[in-house]
């Protein structure tokens, strides 16, 4: 989905000005807020230039405000790979040495997880305004400094929590903030594998280099690597903050080939101050359920990952054409299931889920490196508007700050095998994201 | 239930009519897009005026009504029809026919392979061929209805609509704004809100026969005058209304050893039988295929 469809999507449904208003991260998505930046281009450096550098660099090439001058890997083929893209950006093998290099404006910092922080840290303190993948941290006291580091400096800073610039996770949001579930109840997550999470090693010594998920020196594995993207969704959901972490890890299948030592199965409950929980499960020895996001309403469900609306409530009579009826209101064109032998008024059914907006993409979440139309382009958008403005946008850094700071406790949780409540010294300003 | 009448423009490029009404038993339902509220509203209550014409003509239980006229008089007399009325017979006993007697407006009482009236096309006159004749022209009421409807709407310009009688009888216009056709999910019996099939009308339309949604078996065989207890769903789908009605009903009532016999009279149309298994499963079959 490109800019002009992510609009008009939005256009269509009259929904444009009330997502702006609910969701002023998007700002940077408007025609004005593109007109402001006409004409102006960003000056990116890429430090990491591995499967997600790449993924990132497939969208950059597409975006004409953007000149991707520096690349940094310590890693050859990575850097060589990224640089068939831009033969002629600069090439480095540290990172502080791109940061060195005023030519850049803006960094997108993609390495692996334990080395966010300080590379974060390094580049908002060189006055580059930063992209960093998610997690935001590879510790508590890490992701608290990288906060506190860009509010000093009032710099700009994106996480990469792609989510939040997703059309149909919006969408969502707005119709469970306008009470179409009813209240929230529960939330569920969960993203299911099979696969080892392995990538080919060229030799042996770089086994740790390349794997680096796996092993709990640089990552925190499934909890930073994958529950993140989810963790955010009751708090979006809600408008509130988990109060407290319980959860349980263990290896239990894939040690049989290799000496990883991050879970491969992993159960969290996140409980919100009104008694809601919301759960993570991840095993990745079995992909039947794959990946699921889904907000229990009073009077429905939300599956955010298929933009479904399933209601709870009998079918009304006629329900069929009704369905029909706010399809053709939404633009949408799906199937109603109404025709049958005879009309039978009371008949209550299990009623058949709506999709809540048009042309809807799935992504299964079996990609380790990214997929289209999960938001990520939307967010890179955002982020090189930012670069040129040096406008950070509101909220949208606390919300994925939360979700790191969640993913991390529960994995303390999992090890210190303990009920945790995040300590009040990480509390930053949280302003829930709420239709009043 | 008096006319229910709702229009939306919230989607201003597809403004929509919809109108809903009791009439002949069930509810009858129109969805039409494309003119204004006024232009709606006045097509819906057209559309509800000539439904409660066509049901008071062909209603076998209102004394007053023009077929009980026939039925109360013609074992003894000609008795002379109008124009609409004519045409009806005609048509029905063409159906009758066609489908080897299956369809046959005189079900409760006809004898099997035989004519139960006689039409003289010159005197507009129909006089019945014995005692004890009556007809019950509901099921060819139905398939009327809705091809009336669709006259009356396409008379009007309408190019985008669905007609929905009962869920039993669906007839569309054109196709879905966002789609190539209009796609209608046939309800699998045993698990409720779940679809059997999936049925795509372009200007064409579907019927559906079989067990009642409250399980009672309501088709009668007219060569036995015993109700038909088969379990599956009988879709027909096909251009007119009209004969995916008359098909299904006939269809369902007939042994299947007859089905592709009858289903070879009527060129572009498709019947299936849908077997719907308890736990959701459902196996289908296409007659004549």
């Amino acid at each position: 989905m490109n800019r002009k469809e992510f609009l008009s999507d939005f256009g269509r449904m009259g929904f444009a000005g009330v997502a702006l208003s609910l969701f002023p991260w998007l700002e940077s998505c408007t025609e004005k807020a593109q007109q402001e930046v006409s004409g102006e281009r960003a000056r990116i450096g890429i430090i990491g230039t591995g499967s997600r550098g790449l993924f990132h660099i497939q969208h950059l090439v597409q975006m004409p405000n953007v000149e991707v001058v520096a690349l940094c890997d310590n890693y050859r083929p990575h850097l060589e790979d990224a640089a068939q893209y831009y033969p002629e950006a600069k090439q480095y093998d540290d990172y502080r040495r791109l940061l060195d290099d005023k030519s850049v404006q803006g960094v997108i910092i993609t390495t692996p997880l334990y080395l966010h922080a300080r590379m974060t840290i390094d580049a908002l303190r060189a006055g580059k305004r930063v992209f960093c993948e998610k997690s935001m941290a590879y510790t508590l006291d890490e992701a608290l400094e990288v906060y506190n580091c860009r509010k000093e400096l009032g710099a700009v800073l994106f996480i990469g929590q792609q989510r939040l610039f997703d059309p149909k996770y919006i969408k969502a949001m707005q119709l469970i903030h306008e009470g179409l579930i009813g209240d929230v109840v529960g939330v569920r997550n969960y993203w299911y594998r099979n696969n080892n999470w392995r990538r080919e090693v060229p030799s042996p010594e770089l086994e740790r280099h390349i794997n680096w998920r796996l092993y709990s020196e640089y990552s925190r594995g499934l909890m930073t690597e994958l529950a993140c993207h989810q963790l955010q969704n009751g708090s979006w959901a809600m408008g509130m903050l988990p109060e407290q972490v319980m959860g349980s890890g263990h290896l239990v299948y894939w040690t049989k080939e290799d000496e990883r030592d991050v879970y491969d199965t992993v159960s969290a409950i996140f409980t919100y101050p009104n008694g809601v929980n919301m759960t993570f499960e991840s095993i990745i020895s079995n992909k039947h359920f794959g990946m699921g996001e889904q907000i229990l309403g009073t009077k429905g469900t939300i599956d955010l990952v298929t933009a479904m609306h399933y209601t709870d409530e009998a079918a009304p009579k006629g329900s069929g054409m009704d369905q029909l009826i706010a399809q053709i209101e939404s633009g949408i064109m799906s199937n109603s299931v109404f025709a049958g032998t005879s009309w039978a008024a009371e008949t209550a059914t299990l009623a058949p889920g709506m999709p809540i907006m048009p042309n809807v993409k799935v992504v299964s979440g079996e990609s380790s490196v990214g997929a289209e139309a999960d938001g990520s382009k939307e967010l890179l958008e955002a982020f090189i508007h930012a670069v040129i403005t040096g406008k950070q946008p509101e909220k949208v850094l606390e919300e994925s700050y939360y979700a790191t700071q969640f993913a991390l406790l529960a994995d303390k949780a999992m090890h210190e095998n303990a009920i945790l409540r995040l300590d009040d010294k990480y509390k930053v300003p949280y302003e829930p994201l709420r239709m009043k | 239930m008096a006319l229910e009448f709702r229009y939306s423009d919230k989607n201003p490029s597809y403004p929509i009519s919809f109108v809903a009404f009791r009439a002949m038993h069930t509810r009858i339902e129109v969805l039409l897009t494309g003119v204004e509220e006024a232009v709606g509203r006045t097509l819906a209550e057209r559309v509800e005026t000539e439904m409660k014409a066509l049901e008071h003509r062909f209603n076998c239980h209102d004394e007053r009504s023009p077929l009980s006229a026939i039925n109360l008089r013609a074992a003894r007399e000609v008795v002379e029809v109008d124009d609409d009325m004519f045409l009806a017979l005609e048509l029905c006993d063409t159906f009758r026919r066609t489908t080897m007697g299956y369809f046959d407006v005189a079900t409760d009482t006809a004898v099997a392979g035989q004519m139960s009236y006689q039409l003289d096309a010159r005197r507009h006159t129909v006089r019945f061929t014995s005692e004890g004749i009556r007809l019950d022209m509901g099921g060819f009421a139905k398939g009327y209805a809705l091809e009336r409807i669709r006259q009356i709407l396409s008379d009007e310009g309408i190019t985008t609509a669905l007609m929905n009688f009962g869920n039993s009888s669906v007839a569309a216009l054109g196709h879905h704004p966002y789609g190539d056709w209009w796609a209608v999910g046939v309800e699998h019996t045993s698990e409720r809100g779940q679809m059997a099939h999936e049925v795509h009308l372009q200007g064409s339309a579907m019927s559906v026969s079989g067990r009642s949604t409250d399980g009672r078996y309501h088709i009668v065989n007219p060569a036995t005058g015993a109700t038909v207890a088969g379990d599956e769903l009988l879709l027909v789908e096909g251009r007119s209304a009209l004969i995916t009605e008359v098909l299904s009903t006939a269809l369902y009532a007939a042994p299947r050893a007859q089905r592709a016999a009858i289903m070879s009279h009527f060129e572009g149309y498709r019947a299936t039988e849908i077997y719907c298994r308890k736990g959701g499963g459902v196996e289908r079959r296409e007659i004549g295929k």
